[in-house]
This record gives structure tokens, sequence and C-alpha cells, in this order.
């Protein structure tokens, strides 16, 4: 019982606390796929303003960007993959 | 009078005339500079398009040649390279103290993947895992579930190879058969500590080690349209008999009828995540083990005997960087249910049960923990983590993440770590671990256990293991 509460008090906080921009949304919606890049292309996307208005990624705000960024970091075709069957 | 005016108006004339065809002839000769000009222009574009066009077969040809590079990779290899410093105490139940300090080990991990097609895949991870200044073979490294799971030799095994073979993955039900040595070890939620992604398909807490098996994936989130939904079954085989004595040609194709009969796996298993946290991680598992084996490292021996059959069942909840706050939780249940034969193997006895007795019995096990990161990057990271396993708790964790099993304790375990993150790669790690055995044999199918003060033999039994450690982790 003790080991069913610990679980529910893990449980309430974390179904109370989320609501957080979703990086992979924004990515779908400027139609950037992080799989096309490496992780040191996109750096250099968010570090030059003439290749962010490129891909429209000026058009967001910067908390947006930041997801965004963090998302398409993430998800670049050299990043730290899961390693799951059949995934 | 008339003659006056008509001779004015014929000089005016011939005036004018001339006029406009000088008029008209610096035209013309404009017109042929301007095209001149132009003439010179176009050439001059045509030079430099022919240059261009040189300069681009140039690039066209390097582009080729790296796409020929690149192409001909078809083996692609990542790095993994763990140094570990170790700091044991260890206390037995008859109150003596033994310190083992400076214990220094390295594990190296060569991590392959190749996209063979769209839909087949192949992975792969080559590990030798060793203290330094001993290449002594540790018996255990034999044991095909602790291959690069237990510091032995300097040694390469394969810990993981494993093709993933995709079908109808446009339908509705998109599945995948997965066949090898799987991605069974360093699973949910040991990542956290390792500072990575999810290694491994299933819950640490119950499983963790190297497998043998196949396992078909049904992708169910098209059909049940919800996000990362899977539906798992698996089957491996958690000892394969075999014994050069019964060879026949050049190799051993099969045991007699009154041989050990093999341990076989099979396992259902469901993967979700939590409505809005889409970086999280929902697993409901039940496996079955049929035919224990008592000790896979002395199959040839007479002695040696299938024990039973155990039931595990596991759910797991994980959750990371929960609303980008760097904060990451996680806890996982386990249950286990054994159904003895009357077998028993030498003094030992038989599965959970001292020699004579053949009862069935039950365990369960509870991990939690949770890493919060601070620093503008997150870059430093404090982790907490506690299990309990009961009397009777037993899981396929003998190729563990640790060298000491922590997950299969019967009693409490605690671990208290600091990270701080040197680069995307790299981690360092200051930990302590805290583990008081309440009962002895943790991690044993065979043998009856007993609280550890009413032990016989008290010099013998562990009561009490900490470890102060320090860890440098590149992941690359």
């Amino acid at each position: 019982m003790l080991k069913l509460r610990l679980l529910l008090l893990l449980l309430v906080p974390v179904l109370l606390l989320a609501d957080n921009i979703n990086g992979g949304i924004l990515a779908k919606k400027l139609h950037l796929s992080a799989g096309t890049k490496a992780i040191i292309q996109w750096e250099r996307i968010f570090t030059s303003n003439r290749k962010k208005r490129k891909y429209k990624i000026n058009t967001l705000t910067l908390d947006e960007q930041n997801s965004l960024k963090e998302y398409l970091i993430q998800h670049a075709i050299d990043s730290d993959h899961p390693m799951v069957a059949g995934e | 009078m008339y003659i006056r005016v008509w001779s004015v108006l014929f000089c005016l004339f011939v005036f004018v005339g001339a006029n406009e065809g000088e008029e008209q002839n610096l035209s013309i000769e404009a017109l042929q500079n301007e095209i001149k000009e132009l003439k010179q222009s176009i050439q001059h574009i045509e030079s430099v398009q022919k240059e261009h066009e040189s300069y681009m077969e140039d690039i066209e040809s390097y582009t080729e040649d790296t796409e020929t590079l690149v192409l001909e990779d078809k083996l692609k290899f990542g790095l993994g390279f763990k140094t570990n410093l170790d700091n044991f105490t260890k206390k037995y139940a008859s109150g003596r103290v033994v310190r083992n300090n400076n214990i220094w080990s390295n594990k190296l991990m060569l991590n392959a993947k190749a996209n063979i097609t769209k839909s087949m895949k192949f992975y792969a991870r080559f590990s030798m895992y060793k203290y330094w200044g001993s290449s002594y073979v540790h018996p255990y490294s034999s044991y095909d579930n602790m291959q690069a799971r237990v510091p032995s030799d300097s040694s390469i095994y394969v810990e993981r190879a494993y093709l993933d073979w995709f079908f109808n993955q446009e339908g509705l039900i998109p599945f995948a058969l997965t066949l090898g040595r799987q991605p069974s070890a360093d699973g949910p939620s040991h990542q956290f500590k390792d500072n990575t992604t999810r290694k491994a398909t299933y819950s640490a807490l119950l499983y963790d080690g190297t497998a043998d098996g196949a396992v078909l994936t049904l992708n169910m989130s098209k059909l049940l349209n919800y996000k990362k939904t899977y539906l798992r079954f698996g089957y491996a085989k958690g000892f394969g008999y075999s014994e050069t004595s019964k060879d026949v040609g050049n190799a051993y194709i099969g045991a007699n009828n009154n041989d050990l009969k093999d341990t076989n796996i099979y396992g259902l298993f469901f993967d979700t995540v939590l409505p809005s946290i889409q970086s999280s991680l929902v697993q409901f598992s039940y496996s079955k083990m049929k035919d224990v084996i008592a000790n896979p490292l002395d199959a040839n021996s007479s002695a040696n005997k299938n024990i039973g059959d155990v039931d595990m069942y596991g759910v797991m909840i994980e959750i990371t960087d929960l609303d980008g706050s760097g904060l990451d939780l996680f806890a996982h249940y386990g249950y286990v249910h054994t159904a003895p034969n009357a077998n028993t193997y030498l003094e030992y006895g038989g599965l959970l049960n001292s020699a004579g007795k053949s009862e069935s019995k039950s365990g369960d096990a509870v991990w939690i923990g949770g890493r919060y990161g601070m620093g503008p990057k997150k870059e430093y990271k404090v982790g907490f983590e506690y299990n309990h396993g009961s009397k009777n708790w037993v899981s396929l964790t003998q190729g563990s993440f640790d060298v000491y099993n922590k997950l299969a304790t019967r009693g409490n375990a605690y671990e208290a770590y600091f990270m701080y993150v040197i680069n995307r790669y790299s981690n360092i790690r200051l930990g302590y671990v805290d583990i008081n055995y309440d009962y002895t044999k943790s991690g044993w199918f065979v043998g009856e256990s007993i609280a550890i003060d009413h032990t016989d033999n008290p010099d013998a039994e562990l009561k009490h293991l900490s470890s102060i450690y320090l860890k440098l982790n590149v992941l690359f």
C-alpha cells in the first residue's frame, strides 16, 4: 500500500505541471524535419538571422525558438537516439 | 520678293535637313557603341559562366565523392567510454568490516548502426569491461546474460546485435520484428545516471542484462489515435543448453530427452505515454520464465537441474524534463511468483526453497527516484534513488547496470549523486550508494532466503554495502 501511495504521490504533481511548449509541433508547423541535419548544423542556423529568416524561425517568440532549437537538436541525425526494440 | 522668300526657305530647309542627318548619324554611332559594350558584357558573362560551370562541375565531383564515401560507410560507429572509481565498504552479519578502496575500472562500448534499407536497420554494441591492472577472467563473464556486464578481462564481447525489420509502415498497425541479441540492458530508468536517452526496451527493475531473442512490436499509435503506444510480444532464451560431449558432426544440435531443458522466457509488454506528457514512458509487463535452470555455469553437471517456473509482473512510469523544469522522475514496481518443482541443486536447494521443499513463493520490489538539473544549461544535476525488495524478490538483473546488482536487493538501497555535464557528450558523477540487506541470497533463484540476522554463517553474509564513487562517462 505504501508503494502504491508513493507512486500516486509521484504522479499527481506531474499531471498538474504538464503544459510546456512543444518543439515538435513548432517544427511541424515550420516544415522542419530534425533528422535532416546534424546538431552542429541546427546550432548554426540559430546563430544566423539570415538563416532564421530563411526557415521562418524569426516569426517565433524567443521561448518558442528555444523550444524548437532544443527539439531539433535532440532529434538531429547525429543525436543520442533511444535504443528500443522495433521503434 | 517671292524669289527672296523661297530662297530663304530653301536655305533653312537645307540647313535643318543637314542638321537632322548629322543627329541621325550620331544616334547610330551611339547605338553601335552600346551594342559593342553589350557584346563585351555578354562575352564577359559567358566567360564568367564558363568559369562557374567548371567550378560547379568541380563541386559536383567533390559532392559525388563525398556521397560515395558516405554510402560506402555501411556501418556507422559511436563511442561509449566509462571510467569508474569505487570505494567499497562491506559489513558482514558478524560485524566484520572490509574496505576495498581505490577500485578503478573502464568500460569501452563501440556502438554500431547500419541503415540497410528503409525497412531494415541493424544495431550492435561491442564492449570491453575490466578493472585496471587486471585481466582476470571473471567466471560470470562466461554466463551469457552477463557478458560485457561484469568487469573481466580485456576481451571484446557482443553486448547487443539485433536487426529491426519493419513491416506495413503506412498501414493502420505498423509492426516490427527484432531479432538477435536484444537491447535489454541499461534500460529505463538508468539513462538518467548516464545522462543519455532510453537505452533498452524493458524496465531495469525486472530485466537488466544481455539476452538473445525475438520481439514482435505492434505500433498501436494510429489504431488507438494515441502517440507512442506499442504492444510487444517477446521470446528469449534465458539459458540454452549445449555440451561438447553431445556434439553431432561438428556442432551441438540438440539435447537428449533426459538432459536439462532450455530456459525459455515469454513476455508481453505494453508501452505508452502519459496524457499531455510526450516525454514520458508508461510500461506494463508480464513475462514467464519456463524451466529455470539452477546454475547456468554448471550445465554439464548431473546435479544441475531445471527447478521450476517464474511469473514476473511489472509497471513503471517515467517522466523526462517535466514541463521544461529540468526535473526527471520515475517509479517502478515489480512482482514475482514462483512455481517450483521438486528438483534441488546440490545442497543449495530448489527455486527459492531449501532442499526438500517446493513451496510457491511471491516477492515484490519498488524503485523510485528523480533527478533535477540546475544552472543556465541544466549542467549541474542532483539525483536520488531508493529501492526496496522483499524477502523473496528475484529478477532478471544479473547483468545489472552496476556491479552490485542494487535492484535485486532484498532490503533497502539508497543512492544519491551529483553530476556535472561537461559537454553534450560527457559528464562526471560523484555518488554514494548505501545497501542494507535484510535477507540472504539477493539476486539468486536457488535456495531459501532467510533473515540476515539469523544466518548460520554470519561471517560470509553481507549485511551492508556502501560505495563512494566517481565516474566519468563519455557517450559520443
